[in-house]
């Protein structure tokens, strides 16, 4: 029962594409997509899009389990199609290709299957024996913040000359230790950000800096990462164990994953 | 010592797999294409019901600093003498964070 997509009996006249690869042949890779949809490949010369037909609307619901079994089942695919593929470039979810004024929805992906021929020949082969894997890096900042006061010698001072004034002349220098605290994580946050950095790209064959998040409880974001590199490659995994060891930080590590960061354009 | 190994399928990287679903990946040509990933999916609140799942994580507002990384990286440059910003370290925001498109 498709929710969100119209009446089942609706006109199948669309194409959801969920990712191109390079074949030949002909495919069919069965009722594995969305709404148990029959997957199958187009093809144009030696570049295919995976695809299934559903009407020519965008898959949208209100229902969160609804949606997260459509986003798991565009995952699927692709994850099927890298395996009998090798190498994919992944669809954003939602694409889908409508009739146009050139003919049906299957002729209108042919032809912007041609016309994308290089472009897509020169990322496959970018991307061979590639994955994507997500780094994220975590700081307790609080934890810093402590050893700081505990260990820099000039907020060492600072602390204890505050200690001896009178409650005004006191109150005042402790703003004062309050403000050099502050700068003093943020010039650690950007030492550590700075290396990092530089240690993980050096594993890499390219990177992407990603925009920070809000994190949970007392952690916060510094660094959130696309990291390109051969499937299996262990040199980042060592570095992040390294990462790890430094106090106050945690990091987050995910994939390999197909790679829908470097793929975009721009 | 042992490289560690990447976390992969489970409920925790349901929000990374968002992330890179919703807003990577190729895009059709316009013309072509019945919807583009700039849609909204679903209703804001349910976004951020998806995207803040178990694993916590909220989509944030890039600071000053997030931007200076990003521009160093664009444009190749090595991350030196990146200017200290203040990373606030913000209370909790709106649970109703708008979807970034």
């Amino acid at each position: 029962m498709t929710a969100g997509q119209g009446i089942a009996a609706a006109k199948k006249d669309g194409l959801y594409v969920y990712c191109v690869v390079c074949d030949r042949g002909e495919h069919l890779l069965g009722p594995v997509g969305l709404d148990d949809h029959g997957v199958y490949a187009v093809r144009a010369g030696d570049i295919c899009a995976i695809v299934h037909k559903c009407p020519a609307e965008p898959y949208q619901s209100n229902d969160r389990q609804t949606v997260e079994n459509w986003v798991l089942a565009h995952q699927r695919v692709i994850e099927m199609a890298a395996e009998r593929f090798e190498t994919v470039l992944p669809m954003a979810f939602n694409m889908i290709v409508q009739d146009g004024p050139n003919g049906n929805a299957g002729e209108s992906l042919r032809a912007w299957l041609g016309e994308e021929r290089d472009r897509f020949t020169a990322l496959l082969d970018k991307l061979a024996g590639k994955a994507e894997y997500g780094v994220q890096v975590f700081w307790d900042r609080q934890r810093v913040a402590e050893a700081l006061l505990q260990n820099d010698p000039r907020l060492r001072r600072m602390r204890d000359e505050a200690l001896t004034k009178p409650k005004g002349l006191a109150y005042m220098l402790q703003q004062k230790l309050a403000k050099a605290a502050r700068a003093a994580v943020e010039t650690r946050a950007n030492l550590y950000v700075e290396d990092f950095y530089t240690r993980i790209r050096e594993c890499l064959d390219e990177v992407r800096v990603e925009g920070l998040k809000k994190a949970a409880g007392g952690e916060q974001m510094l660094l959130n990462l696309s990291c390109l590199m051969e499937k299996g490659n262990s040199a980042l995994g060592k570095v992040l164990e390294e990462i790890r060891e430094t106090e106050g930080i945690s990091v987050r590590f995910t994939g390999p994953w197909p790679p829908y960061s470097f793929v975009c354009a721009g | 010592m042992e490289p560690e190994l990447p976390v992969r399928h489970s409920r925790a990287t349901l929000v990374d797999l968002l992330d890179r679903v919703l807003d990577k990946g190729i895009v059709l040509r316009a013309d072509l294409v019945i919807s583009v990933a700039g849609i909204p999916l679903v209703g804001a609140r349910l976004s951020v019901a998806l995207a803040g799942m178990e694993t916590m994580l909220k989509y944030g507002i890039m600071s000053d600093w997030d931007q200076a990384i990003r521009t160093a990286a664009t444009q190749g440059q090595e991350l030196h003498a990146v200017k200290p910003s203040p990373l606030k370290q913000r209370p909790d925001e709106a649970l109703a964070a708008p979807m970034v498109a």
